[in-house]
């Protein structure tokens, strides 16, 4: 059970899109695809869609080839789109049809999905009359209103405001409760963090880094030292010969190159009767690991 | 299947739905009914009233060159309202009098150098404004026939130099014979119009879907193919129930509001029978589906709103192109012309049920055309569906040709 590709390539014309592209989903959880504008992301994800035919390689679902007419798939476009003029849910009863589900089965899904992300008001309003944010959840409920066992996401945050980031947060995590696959697509780099177990960084069409998100954050070494005090302690940074990198009310973000450089001033700053509120030897972020990966 | 027919049955709910085509409909209903009625509003509003419609004429004639005569004119139906005027008038008084809006328009008839001198007066030239030459041509003959009558000639005598002809048109080839062209033409237009109208809103739906993004949710749920054939049949099933509702509507008015003696006149001009019903009916399906599956074409390579018109130009300049080379072929059916603008897919839609009706277009011409018309209408639903898997997803710049020529050549489907 699971998802796996092997060796895809993808080319317009001279330019190729998407070079030798392989990862594999063999358990339920998201996975998260990063890369910068331009990287591949969606070329890659329209071919495991079946929308977009691959040059070479191998896509395969449950060990089968993934084609157009057998996926079913739950898609959210980066590109947010409703019917403007058809109400919200003829629109919706119309996708899970041509998803397959039956009258009956879709009324109860559509009904349910409509509740749970508080738009169940707007069952017969046209999206045109909506907000942003609720067109958008809208177009959520057409991703998940037939139960799919995968589901791509692509920025499903993006545009929200917090309230309803808040709301499809918390659908994302029961869909992971539910055993669902989930390929997620996203920019701010916290939201992988939170949701990703494993991840794949596109850079121009080639993978620069994957695997299991807190393997590769272990495998990088120590690289800030932050420390919030009551006093000054620039003297003390600049005694050890380190760079502040960031500095704010007596809270410090420094560069180290190793955890014993942390240390030594930590015991310098108690030597010297520094009150030290908060101390933290940090890794790099993914945010910091995706700027080195793929340049800013 | 299935998803052929849930797209299908979306599309023509959508269109049927949207506030614009009831609003459109209701207005060509409205005018139907109200086109129907105009023999009815004319006699209600003439009756009691002769002279309704008729140009109001005072004739001068100070020298009394007619003797009289006039008046008897005066009292004949002649399409004018002719009054006499009995008092003298000089030409100078005649046009304050027309100056002042006492009178429309008058003919001042007089000798001068021994010709008969007429001059037509009115207030001011305009948009439509003739000589009645008619009425001249009648003042001219009475004349001849009081100098005539002067010489001693009488009335039987009279009769015979004024005997009229009586004219006939030939023809040799009696089948041509038949039918009265205009309201065939007219058909031709009103086909034109149904088929580019609907054709068009296929592209317009696609262009929709593409510009409002919910296209790639519809690509991940059926297929390209299944959307382009889906959406052709949908808006061509409205096309469908427009046109048996207008012609209802009609039918109903035809019926309610005109004569019996006129509809059958109307009904012998077209020579309606089943066949003629039958080849119109096919060429209007097999029209609209060519000119819906190319609009599907060019409204798939649309990214932006603003470009829809210059993507769908060259679909219109090739129906219109069509449409013009069927209709004024019509002009003179037997032309070779004719019959090519009968085979060539663009315009045998508009042309050979005209042909058919006319009688001119045997069964094999008839086959052969629609067997051109069908397999163009394969290829350019190959190449349309192909070119529309890619381009829908293109959100890029204009799609040229060169892009639609690699688009068919990939793979993708």
């Amino acid at each position: 059970m699971g998802l796996t590709i092997k060796n895809v390539n993808k080319s317009y014309g001279d330019k190729k899109v998407v070079d030798n592209i392989s990862l594999e989903i063999n358990k339920p959880g998201v996975y998260g695809l990063l890369g910068t504008n331009g990287a591949g992301k969606t070329t890659t994800i329209r071919m495991l869609l079946g929308i977009l035919k691959k040059d070479s390689g191998q896509i395969n679902w449950n060990g089968k080839e993934v084609k157009r007419k057998h996926v079913n798939f739950g898609y959210l476009p980066e590109e947010r789109g409703v019917y403007p003029k058809v109400n919200v849910y003829t629109q919706l009863m119309y996708f899970a049809k041509l998803k397959g589900m039956k009258e009956e089965k879709a009324d109860e899904a559509i009904k349910y999905w409509l509740k749970r992300l508080e738009v169940e008001e707007y069952m017969n309003m046209t999206p045109e009359k909506l907000s942003k944010g609720n067109g958008q959840k809208i177009q959520f409920i057409t991703a998940v209103v037939h139960d799919p066992e995968l589901i791509v996401l692509d920025e499903p945050f993006s545009g929200l405001d917090p309230v309803n980031t808040e709301i499809i947060r918390n659908v994302i995590l029961e869909l992971i409760k539910k055993g669902k696959y989930i390929i997620m697509s996203a920019h701010q780099m916290s939201v992988v963090e939170e949701f990703c177990t494993d991840i794949l960084i596109l850079n121009k069409g080639k993978t620069v880094l994957q695997g299991n998100l807190k393997q590769i954050k272990d495998s990088y070494k120590a690289n800030k030292l932050y420390i919030s005090t009551k006093q000054d302690i620039k003297k003390y940074v600049e005694e050890e010969n380190l760079n502040i990198y960031l500095e704010k009310d007596n809270e410090y973000e420094i560069d180290i190159k190793e955890e014993e450089q942390g240390y030594k001033l930590f015991n310098e700053l108690a030597k010297n009767n520094v009150q030290v509120e908060k101390f933290e030897i940090k890794k790099p972020s993914l945010h910091d690991i995706f700027i080195e990966k793929v340049g800013e | 299947m299935k998803d052929l027919f849930l797209v299908a049955s979306f599309t023509f709910k959508d269109l049927v739905k949207r506030k614009s085509f009831i609003i459109s409909n209701i207005i060509i209903l409205l005018i139907i009914v109200l086109g129907f009625n105009v023999p009815n509003i004319i006699k209600n509003i003439s009756s009691g009233d002769e002279n309704f419609g008729k140009d109001k004429i005072k004739i001068v004639d100070n020298e009394n060159i007619y003797e009289g005569t006039l008046d008897l004119l005066a009292s004949q139906d002649l399409g004018y309202q002719i009054e006499v005027l009995k008092q003298q008038m000089s030409i100078e008084e005649l046009k304050e009098k027309i100056k002042n809006g006492d009178i429309e328009e008058a003919l001042y008839i007089e000798i001068k150098e021994g010709i008969i001198n007429v001059q037509y007066v009115i207030e001011s030239e305009s948009l439509g404004t003739y000589v009645p030459q008619e009425l001249i041509m009648i003042l001219q003959s009475t004349y001849q026939n009081l100098q005539i009558s002067k010489l001693g000639v009488n009335e039987e005598q009279l009769a015979v130099i004024n005997m009229p002809f009586n004219t006939e048109l030939v023809q040799v080839e009696e089948s041509k014979t038949g039918n009265s062209i205009l309201p065939m033409m007219l058909l031709s237009i009103v086909l034109f119009y149904a088929i580019y109208f609907f054709a068009y809103q296929v592209s317009s739906s696609i262009t929709t879907e593409k510009t409002s993004k919910i296209i790639e949710t519809l690509v991940t749920s059926t297929s390209p193919k299944t959307i382009v054939i889906g959406k052709t049949i949908g808006i061509g099933l409205a096309g469908v129930l427009q046109t048996i509702v207008t012609v209802i509507v009609a039918l109903i008015s035809a019926k309610l509001f005109l004569d019996s003696e006129l509809i059958d006149m109307i009904l012998s001009s077209i020579n309606l029978t089943g066949t003629v019903a039958l080849v119109t009916i096919v060429y209007y399906i097999l029209g609209y589906s060519l000119f819906a599956l190319l609009y599907a074409l060019t409204g798939s390579t649309v990214a932006k709103p603003e470009d829809v018109q210059s993507a769908n130009g060259p679909v219109a300049i090739l129906a219109v192109i069509g449409f013009y080379l069927s209709y004024f072929t019509m002009m003179n059916p037997a032309s070779s012309l004719n019959k090519i603008a009968a085979l060539v897919p663009i315009s045998s839609p508009f042309c050979m049920p005209f042909r058919v009706m006319m009688g001119l277009a045997n069964t094999s011409e008839i086959l052969i055309s629609l067997a051109i018309l069908v397999i163009t209408i394969l290829v350019i639903a190959r190449i349309s569906i192909k070119i529309y898997s890619s381009a829908i997803l293109n959100y890029g710049s204009k799609i040229n040709l060169k892009d639609m020529f690699r688009m068919y050549k990939n793979k993708n489907d």
